[in-house]
């Protein structure tokens, strides 16, 4: 096994979910995390794992203008719909599940641009340099980016659930 | 004393600080109640972030494919060069401006200065807007155009053109299996429906072929054949229309079921890729159609250069009824 697939192995999962949290199609954040890893044994990057999260995020924004070209509406797309022949859950699971959803989703998007990145490639996987190198913030820089998207996402998801509550009761 | 930052109680929870930045911080702490309990807040800060993005996971359970998959379709996929992109780009682009500067002159000289044009109008058919009281009559037809009636009342006899239409293997084996009597009501029968159904665009051979992209209406039976297992449909529904869009090579066409319900309201289900669906929801003509949310139908598989690439698809009721009882009717819809 050579690194490459020993990286394919242990961070297929984390590309998929880095994508799935920019694009929210999970069908296309996987065919877009097998692009990834496809790309990289063509390029044999010397650091592989900034490399792979780099080329997600490029992959990312691409598929995030494409999709605002076609006007696609994105949030019509629920998160792997059930199959037609397939019963659903419990009714109250399943809307308990995505109103959670759409919280911690919500939360995300009131992030800003750099907040946001910097907490999903931590979340990632990647370390400070490599954060660092791919942001183009100073190593320093980044514990504060990260201590702020921290915080702004507990904020603004406490703030939601709240409106949220009050609105049920 | 000077009081350890947020920030860096982060990096030294994120394990981001050398290894004499974490001694002093932790000496610090020994002594310091206050950033004791601030780096115990950041770190439920930062358990509670990690819990949060948790949630936002595509599934419980992500498998990689088998990394010798990837390796076969790197091998198999052709790697072009910057320049050999923008070439064949560039080839592609001319040869479209000759097809279509060809096209016009053939066009010029088969009909002559100032002759009739029959079938442009067909030609110019763009997707069909989406509207229920009359939903295939408004649909992809020309005003010109009016269907033979031997077409009308023998509206399940297959054309030489769709028989010899080109289909994979896979679907040619397909079962058909046969529908209810029901769905066989014609699209030309006016008790039922509306009276524009009475000249439902049941398109003539010359729109059929060799022009792709047109909508073209068909009988239950031969959409089956055409769409092999793509057709959406609500059981206990007639059938009063098929209309149906072949896709580029390899992809499923796009179809729409026209069903009317018991109260006479016309239902529609729209199955294809997503792109599609999508733009033909958004250039719906009339406000009081609204549509269901969209659902995810098989994938195609199309090989390109080699590779296989999935083309996602999705089906959508439409009607003049409201967004969950459409939502219902989605739900119990079936693809065949």
């Amino acid at each position: 096994m050579d690194d490459l697939e020993r990286l394919y192995t242990t961070h297929y999962a984390a590309v998929v979910r880095f994508l799935y949290r920019k694009i929210w199609d999970a069908d296309r954040a996987e065919d877009l995390a097998q692009e990834v890893f496809i790309r990289a044994m063509a390029h044999r990057p010397e650091k592989p794992r900034a490399w792979i999260f780099a080329v997600a995020a490029n992959l990312a924004r691409d598929e995030a203008r494409a999709a605002i070209r076609r006007k696609k509406h994105l949030t019509l797309l629920k998160d792997d719909p059930v199959p037609l022949s397939t019963p659903d859950p419990s009714a109250d699971e399943a809307v308990e599940r995505d109103e959670r959803w759409a919280q911690v989703s919500g939360a995300l998007a009131a992030l800003t641009e750099r907040d946001r990145d910097v907490l999903l490639l931590w979340d990632g996987g990647l370390s400070y340099p490599e954060i660092a190198a791919q942001t183009g913030l100073a190593v320093g820089a980044v514990g504060t980016t990260l201590a702020r998207a921290r915080k702004r996402l507990i904020e603004a998801y406490d703030r939601t659930e709240y409106t949220a509550d009050a609105a049920r009761s | 004393m000077r009081h350890v930052p947020d920030e860096e109680l982060h990096a030294y929870l994120d394990q981001a600080l050398s290894r004499s930045q974490c001694v002093e911080i932790e000496t610090h702490m020994a002594a310091c109640a206050r950033c004791s309990d601030r780096r115990d807040e950041n770190a439920a800060l930062r358990d509670r972030t990690t819990a949060l993005l948790a949630q936002l996971t595509p599934r419980s359970l992500i498998i990689p494919p088998p990394y010798a998959s990837l390796e076969e379709r790197r091998i198999d996929t052709p790697a072009f060069s910057r320049w050999q992109r923008s070439a064949r780009r560039a080839a592609i682009w001319a040869a479209g401006v000759a097809a279509a500067i060809g096209t016009g002159w053939a066009g010029r000289s088969i009909l002559g200065p100032g002759g009739a044009v029959p079938v442009p109008a067909q030609l110019a058919v763009t997707p069909p807007s989406i509207t229920s009281a009359v939903p295939l009559a408004s649909i992809a037809r020309a005003p010109e155009f009016v269907p033979a009636p031997e077409e009308i009342v023998t509206p399940r006899q297959p054309t030489r053109e769709i028989v010899n239409r080109p289909v994979s293997s896979r679907r040619v084996e397909a079962e058909i299996t046969p529908a209810p009597v029901v769905q066989y009501i014609s699209a030309a029968l006016p008790t039922r429906v509306d009276k524009s159904l009475d000249d439902a665009p049941v398109a003539g051979p010359a729109s059929r072929s060799p022009f792709e992209h047109i909508w073209r209406s068909v009988q239950w039976e031969e959409a089956l054949q055409i769409a092999g297992s793509g057709l959406p449909f609500i059981e206990g529904m007639p059938v009063v229309g098929v209309l149906l869009q072949p896709g580029s090579p390899g992809e499923r066409p796009m179809v729409i079921v026209a069903q009317q319900d018991g109260s006479g309201e016309v239902i529609q289900s729209i199955e294809g890729p997503v792109s599609k669906v999508t733009e033909l929801l958004e250039r719906q003509a009339r406000p009081d159609v609204r549509s269901s949310s969209l659902t995810r139908t098989p994938p195609d598989y199309i090989e390109d250069h080699g590779s296989v690439r999935r083309n996602n698809r999705m089906m959508a009721v439409t009607g003049r009824l409201s967004v969950d009882s459409l939502n219902t009717l989605a739900r119990v819809a079936t693809i065949r």
